[in-house]
């Protein structure tokens, strides 16, 4: 009877044998990498910080007064009433999510050799962040992207969160002017193709950008101005003459081409997105551009009723005279059907040109802000004057467009209010017009911050609106609320039509 | 020793019988009424010590005297004396106790335990109770049969999609199904649907924890074990079957009926100069004959243009007036058939068991149709103390159903617009797309043909077993089972270019044009591109299991022993590839295309190996009292890594239950009210590897699109996982008692179970400011409880009538114990103005969405603006309640006189909420019901805040566009009006059958029997007043964020058929 057990314990010893720790070693996952290197990663996280501007960029036109909507769609409430959630217009968990990439890239960097993706990373850091300041305010900076470090990262003071950028910015030039790019990698910078000297130049435009939001808040221009003379000291300058874009090397594939012209334009095989037929420019834009004569712009944002020639692709089909050009009032609901209004044009929408780069920041944009300075500030160490950088920008703003740059100097000399800096009577509405126009289309949420910050041009409210309540910023989303509910309530209420931010005083 | 002691006694015995009287060896064959095989019976020569038993096919040898008198027994059966007389083969037929409670069950892991034995709740549903209703799918026949389980139709199609679920959820963000077994092997929900219904022989189900700790983690939920078919001893016995099926509508939104096609077109804006005040006449302005919108004036008879003119110059004029159920007629009414063939026999050694099956279904959805054929061959063979059996079946599936939102397409049509006529949209110029009237939303007709899904399954499954009788009270038993589950597919988009004419030339004539026209029809701006997307996936499981059964007397103990040895492995891989756009029409190749090739691939490998026992213990002579003991311990791949160690991918658990006999242990307590009593308690741990495969790496992938041509891109992954993960458990207690009362005419069957699950892998949500969007993590305590009864009533047998009835309530309630500390709740999904979520210390899942304003007064007065009378949006998320029913009652019954026989179940669920997307779209076009107020109104039931901030009831601010954007831009946009409470009463199957009388059948000298049905499923479904959408079964998804609807399922069905069974 024992040999018995004997047997039967011998048995299930043999059977169970069978299996080892080796059978159970098939726990690596074939489907995804177990690392990556910080090359790889940033490539992606420069396209990804690109792709995630064009939702922002959009709601930035809307809220900005230069695109309605068509009435081919019943009226878009939350743009339009104002009617919107903490469920709508999440641009912060994307925005996030990519950051960590840039985060991974500067802590891995020295231990692959690639020092040099350090500081390019530490810029875009701060391009999101401070994209993040201008939708939320108060955001988590100094706790932010710490993983199990931090599972309820606090939020810092919107003000410090734009200090600390500058600050970041200052690491950044640092890094970028210590560490040489490897030509290897170089195309893993799909903005400036490996040109630390740009990125340096990319720098110190943000700093201005940072720095010029914040100029119209009371007893900030002594930090302002410091500031402005470090980057002057710094020496390296400014993008000039070249907007900020990445390529990854658009193809002519799904989801492969330009995302700004595969959403409003054409897929890739040339057929034209629904989505063509949602925004309109405003009737307020045409008539704004029509009293400066600045019809060559105006025929460079937006197509003539009929959209594009198929058969010619960049021209509208209908011939391009100013009267043709009809605008959408602001928040129309009725009225204004697709086909006889104004499709976005040639500056973003050129059929078969799919792979141009995505603009995240243009060059007129820093001249504007370089004219407000020193407008502002005349002391600083800046060596144009405010009428020259204003002019330099309103040329860069043609030459982004698209527009023939040597009919500038007409509208610069026209004796009209906002377009002659020097007939202008109020200068900084001068640059504040100039800049609004300039930065619409390729930077809308841009366009959408300029008119927070200084309420020019008055746009008209939208006709689905009753009051006069605007959208001054977000909600923070429900996912974060969702998730870190105590830090999110510390912000206070929040009534996105009331609550302001730092640098929006009035 | 022992051994040879018995042998000895035996030998002694033998002899001594030998020299008393004529000693034979006798077989018998014992069946019961129904010419069923009972196995495992009992034959004792009476007055003697002498005792046989009998093998599995029902076979015994004994030796005997010719005098000698045989006492046959079975568990289950009355006991029969039988003179052995001269005959050397006797064939025994064996009645059944009406006391089915003494039946022998088979329970996890296919070991068989006397009912008295099993000390925790169980339920068995018979082939009978399966086929009532003759569903396509065995799943939707189970629903509402049995305590505690709840089936979920989430969607309703050829294919439909259903879930499983035990005892409700006790996992919040991992699995909750319960496990299917399949003669033995444990196999995959995705086999359910490919399961010929009327090849099983019946479904166990293990309700809690105890029932399925032999199973592992996977049983963790509960499990269906289903057996199939056996052939029996006997002459060859074919049957075959046929059943069609027809299948229709049973309700439908509530629709209006009194306006046609239009929007938002007049053009002033209130305050304007020349704003109409009136809404009729704003109403007119809005009518287009293009819109698929239903904002239009109302309807009048008058001739009007659909659409617009067409290139040859013709012109789509009909009466503007409602078409009478046009929204039904747009649907099919689906027809089904199902024929089936099965042989089954055997002899004193071995049986077998064959069955063909065909189905067709065609479904609502005009063009879906669904096709399944499977074989199934079963036998089994003994050669003395090896018996040998196997199991094989084969089942391919094709289905072909639509891609397009069918439904959604059917409520943006007016319904002055008659879709019948729009079928043909190849030849009918104004269904085609350069004529169609609708110009925002494409002929559903043409939607729904161009987009297609086809996909072909084809699974075969097969178990192998062998039983080795090594010694009277020892077997050696390995099952294995393998699976092939396969699934080729194709979507395709058919390419379509619009013709110039329609994309810039069609116009709309006087005197239905407006000012506002333009020439163009506007969806004519995109042309349909094509596309193809080519795909296959593959699933092979192998499961092995490797028993020693034991049965043995220790001392005073009688035990049952069975220790168990199992191997587990999963691998699936898919690949797929695909193309955005068609060249040359028609070719559904992804080499026809341009621009590059898409695609992907995935691959998942898991392996589980395990020990486990099983004892079932009692004293002699009290064996009314049983213990059973379980254990497992458990190695599994999900936690492995050679780094990590043993204790975090090892696991034991166990239980212990105990089943006491009341009326055995105290036969005082029998009487003929009460013949039954057993009493039972059980407790568990269940270790559970709840884990996302390959869920203890970061990962990086390849970023959003990229490779770009050379360049890479690559991002880090969202989900971070805890280094410290291991496996979960689940503690599990439960006590219940079964009853017998008068004259076992009465059963009754109740439990209380609650289980603790503590320390989950969940994914929590954290914020995306830490850089990640979740951590896998152990965290969290989720309790889950309720109670079960099920009541069976033999409500009266007369001599040709019997009627039984039962009912089966269950409660089940859960609680949301711990989260990870800082984090209250979490959302599953839906939309962003209706999500089902997780909550601390509450129910889950639970509906959250946008709502009113109340009253501060209680009054339940809903806020508008001062100004404009619309209702004002609360736009935080207020909770709506819980989506999981919180109780569930299915009701039976069935009466037979003479050969007619009458059954059917009821089922009602109740206790929860939904909410209806449909809803929502509805409001969008305006084909709502409850849209049809659209003259000047005060917002009903209203309130409003006046410039000292006071609640004033409204009864003076109308709202401003009663005709539009009262519904479109406000109401619509309150989701609160489009939840409901989410009770459903269902008639789940109605089957009425007759039975030729045997005499009658005889005299064909054909048929040994026959029988013919007529059936029904779902044939009507009772919903809440306030529910007017769907039904509230359906869901988005078939993952926990459970109770939101909306287009993508078909609206409910019913049906019904006929069936014919002949035996030869």
């Amino acid at each position: 009877m024992k040999l018995k057990y004997l047997y039967i314990g011998v048995i299930m010893f043999l059977v169970g044998s069978g299996c080892k720790k080796e059978f159970l070693n098939v726990n690596t996952n074939p489907n995804a990498l177990p690392t990556a290197t910080p090359a790889y990663v940033i490539a992606n996280a420069l396209n990804t910080t690109a792709a995630n501007m064009v939702s922002p960029n959009e709601t930035g036109m809307y809220w900005s007064g230069h695109w309605s909507q068509s009435n081919g769609y019943i009226i878009s409430t939350t743009l339009f009433q104002y009617q919107f959630t903490n469920g709508d217009f999440n641009y912060w968990d994307n925005t996030y999510d990519n950051l960590y990439d840039y985060k991974f890239v500067i802590e891995n960097a020295a231990a692959y050799n690639q020092k040099y993706l350090k500081g390019p990373a530490k810029v875009m850091m701060a391009y999101n962040f401070q994209k993040l300041v201008d939708l939320y305010g108060n955001i988590p900076f100094s706790d932010a992207l710490k993983g199990v470090g931090s599972l309820a990262p606090k939020f810092d003071d919107q003000k410090a969160v734009y200090e600390g950028l500058i600050t970041l910015l200052d690491s950044a030039i640092l890094d970028l002017k210590s560490n040489a790019f490897e030509g290897t990698y170089a195309s893993s910078d799909i903005i400036f193709k490996g040109s630390a000297s740009n990125w340096v130049k990319f720098a110190n435009s943000l700093k201005m950008r940072i720095l010029m939001h914040q100029s119209r808040i009371s007893g900030r221009d002594a930090y302002i101005t410091g500031e402005i003379n470090k980057i002057v000291a710094e020496g390296s300058g400014f993008i000039t003459g070249a907007d900020v874009g990445a390529n990854p090397g658009y193809v002519a594939s799904a989801g492969q081409i330009n995302p700004v012209y595969n959403t409003w334009g054409y897929n890739e095989n040339g057929a034209r997105s629904a989505t063509n037929n949602f925004p309109r420019i405003t009737d307020f834009t045409v008539k704004a551009l029509l009293a400066t004569n600045d019809t060559f712009r105006l025929k460079r944002f937006v197509y003539a009723p009929g959209n594009e020639n198929p058969a010619v692709p960049g021209v509208s089909l209908n011939p391009e005279i100013a009267a043709n050009y009809v605008g959408v009032p602001f928040g129309s609901s009725a009225g204004y059907p697709v086909p006889a209004t104004c499709a976005i044009g040639p500056c973003l929408l050129i059929k078969g040109v799919f792979n141009k780069p995505l603009i995240i920041m243009t060059a007129a944009e820093v001249q504007f802000c370089l004219a407000e300075a020193k407008q502002r500030y005349p002391t600083v160490g800046l060596t144009g004057t405010a009428q020259s950088y204003y002019e330099e920008g309103v040329k860069q703003s043609y030459r982004v467009l698209g527009a023939d740059v040597t009919k500038v100097p007409a509208l610069l000399t026209s004796g009209l209010q906002d377009a002659d800096f020097v007939a202008s009577t109020n200068k900084l509405n001068a640059i504040a017009y100039q800049k609004w126009l300039a930065v619409s289309y390729f930077t809308g949420l841009e366009a959408w911050t300029e008119y927070r910050k200084n309420n020019y041009p008055a746009t008209p409210q939208s006709k689905n609106v009753v009051g006069t309540s605007r959208p001054l910023r977000l909600f923070y989303p429900g996912t974060e609320l969702g998730s870190n509910g105590a830090n999110v309530n510390a912000q206070g209420t929040i009534d996105p039509l009331a609550t302001r931010l730092f640098w929006d005083v009035d | 020793m022992k051994k040879i002691v018995t042998s000895l006694v035996v030998a002694l015995l033998f002899f001594a019988m030998a020299t008393t009287a004529q000693v034979r060896i006798i077989t018998g064959s014992v069946k019961d009424e129904q010419g069923t095989v009972v196995p495992n019976v009992s034959v004792q020569v009476k007055g003697s010590n002498t005792t046989v038993l009998g093998n599995e096919k029902g076979v015994f040898k004994i030796s005997a005297a010719d005098n000698a008198v045989l006492v046959i027994s079975a568990i289950g059966f009355n006991s029969l004396e039988l003179k052995a007389g001269k005959l050397s083969a006797l064939n025994v037929t064996l009645s059944k106790k009406v006391n089915e409670l003494e039946n022998v069950v088979v329970t996890a892991q296919g070991i068989r335990k006397k009912s008295k034995e099993i000390g925790y709740s169980y339920a068995k549903v018979s082939n009978e109770e399966i086929s009532v209703g003759r569903a396509p799918q065995l799943t939707q026949a189970l629903a509402g049969k049995v305590s505690g389980l709840a089936i979920y139709t989430v969607n309703n199609s050829v294919d439909p999609a259903v879930k499983v679920i035990l005892r409700g959820y006790r996992s919040l963000t991992g699995n909750n199904e319960a496990l299917i077994v399949i003669d033995g092997m444990q196999t995959t929900a995705t086999t359910l649907a490919l399961i010929n219904p009327a090849d099983v022989e019946s479904v166990s189900i293990l309700k809690g924890g105890q029932a399925a700790t032999l199973y592992g983690s996977a049983g963790i939920n509960g499990a269906l074990v289903i057996t199939t078919k056996m052939g029996a001893k006997g002459k060859l016995k074919v049957s075959y079957s046929n059943a069609t099926n027809f299948e229709q509508i049973s309700f439908l939104p509530e629709f209006q009926s009194k306006y046609g096609s239009g929007s938002q077109y007049y053009p002033y804006v209130f305050g304007d100069a020349g704003y109409d005040p009136s809404s009729a006449n704003r109403m007119k302005e809005n009518w287009r004959s293009y819109e698929n919108q239903q904002y239009g004036d109302a309807y009048d008879g008058s001739m009007r243009i659909a659409g617009r003119t067409l290139s040859d110059g013709s012109k789509l004029v009909i009466p503007y007036s409602h078409v009478e159920n046009i929204r039904r007629k747009s649907f099919d009414i689906g027809v089904s058939t199902n024929n089936q063939v099965s042989f089954q026999g055997g002899d004193e050694t071995s049986t077998y068991y064959m069955s063909f099956e065909n189905q067709k279904i065609n479904g609502i959805v005009p063009g879906d149709k669904s096709d399944r054929t499977g074989v199934r061959v079963k036998s089994s063979k003994e050669y003395g103390n090896l018996s040998t059996s196997f199991n094989a079946s084969y089942t391919q599936a094709a289905y072909n159903r639509t891609g397009a939102d069918f439904y959604n397409d059917i409520i943006n049509t007016a319904s002055w617009v008659d879709l019948t006529t729009m079928r043909d949209w190849r030849t009918n110029k104004f269904a085609n797309p350069n004529g169609y009237y609708n110009d925002y939303y494409n002929n559903p007709y043409f939607n729904k043909d161009i987009n297609r899904l086809n996909y072909k399954d084809a699974n075969i499954q097969g178990n192998f077993d062998i039983t080795y009788k090594a010694t009277p009270w020892l077997s050696i038993y390995n099952k294995l089972g393998m699976m092939n589950n396969s699934r080729t597919g194709k979507n395709s988009v058919e390419k379509f270019t619009y013709s110039d004419w329609a994309k810039n030339s069609a116009t709309i004539p006087a005197p239905w044009n407006r000012y506002d026209d333009y020439p163009g029809i506007y969806r004519a701006i995109s042309d349909v591109v094509g596309g193809v997307s080519d795909y296959s996936t593959t699933e092979n499981v192998l499961n092995n299991e490797f028993q020693l059964r034991m049965q043995k007397d220790l001392g005073m103990f009688e035990n049952k022993l069975t220790l168990g040895y199992s191997v587990y492995q999963r691998y699936t891989k898919s690949i797929s590839v695909s193309s955005s756009s068609i060249v040359v029409p028609d070719v559904y190749n992804v080499s026809n295309r341009q621009g590059n090739l898409g695609g992907g691939e995935a691959n998942t490998t898991e392996r589980r190996f395990g020990y486990y026992g099983d004892l079932s213990t009692n004293l002699k002579n009290m064996d009314y009292l049983n213990l059973n003991i379980t254990a497992r311990y458990d190695a599994t791949s999900k936690f492995f890594k050679p780094t990590r160690s043993a204790s975090q991918y090892k696991y034991l658990y166990y239980g212990a239950a105990l089943s006491f006999i009341a009326t055995d242990a105290f036969p005082v307590l029998k009487s003929k009210y009460l013949n039954y009593a057993k009493l039972r308690a059980s407790y568990n741990k269940n270790g559970n590897d709840n884990i996302p495969l390959y869920g203890l790496d970061l990962s990086y992938s390849n970023g959003a699109n990229f490779p770009y041509g050379n360049q890479v891109g690559l991002s880090v992954g969202n989900t971070l996982p805890d280094a410290n993960l291991k496996p979960e458990f689940v503690t599990s207690y439960e006590v219940g008692g079964e009853f017998s009362l008068f004259n076992n005419r009465v059963n009754l069957d109740v439990s209380w179970y609650k289980q603790n699950s503590i320390g989950q892998v969940l994914t929590v949500k954290i914020p995306n400011t830490t850089g990640f969007s979740n951590l896998l993590i152990n965290v969290g305590q989720v309790d889950n409880w309720g109670y079960e009864a099920d009541l069976k009533v033999q409500l009266l047998r007369a001599k040709k009538l019997k009627w039984d009835v039962n009912f089966k309530y269950s409660y089940n309630d859960n609680k949301v114990v711990a989260l990870y500390p800082g984090i209250t709740q979490f959302a599953y999904g839906g939309y962003s103005y209706a999500t089902s979520n997780v909550i601390l210390d509450g129910r889950f899942p639970v509906l959250k969405t946008n709502g009113y304003y109340y009253a501060t007064d209680g009054s339940g007065m809903r806020r508008v603006n001062s100004t404009t009378g619309y209702p004002v949006q609360n736009t935080a998320l207020t909770e709506r309640g819980s989506t999981l029913p919180r109780h569930m009652l299915g009701m039976g019954s069935s009466v037979t006189y003479g050969d007619f026989r009458l059954s059917f179940n009821f089922e009602y669920r109740g206790g929860n909420v939904m909410f209806s997307d449909l809803g929502r779209q509805m409001t969008f076009t305006g084909s709502g019901k409850w849209t049809e107020n659209r003259n000047d109104q005060i917002f009903a039931n209203s309130y409003y805040i006046d410039a000292s901030g006071k609640d004033v009831p409204n009864t003076t601010v109308k709202v401003r566009e009663p005709e539009y954007a009262l519904w479109v831009n406000n109401y619509r946009l309150i989701s609160e009006n489009f939840v409901c409470p989410a009770w459903f009463i269902k008639l789940r199957d109605l089957n009425l059958s007759y039975s030729l009388p045997n005499n009658l059948v005889k005299k064909t000298k054909v048929f040994s029997a026959a029988n013919v049905a007529l059936y029904g499923r779902n044939l009507f479904t009772i919903v809440d007043k306030a529910n007017m959408f769907t039904d509230p079964e359906f869901s988005y998804t078939a993952g926990n964020g459970s109770g939101i609807n909306n287009t993508g399922q078909t609206p409910p069905v019913r049906q019904y058929g006929f069936n014919v069974n002949f035996t030869f």
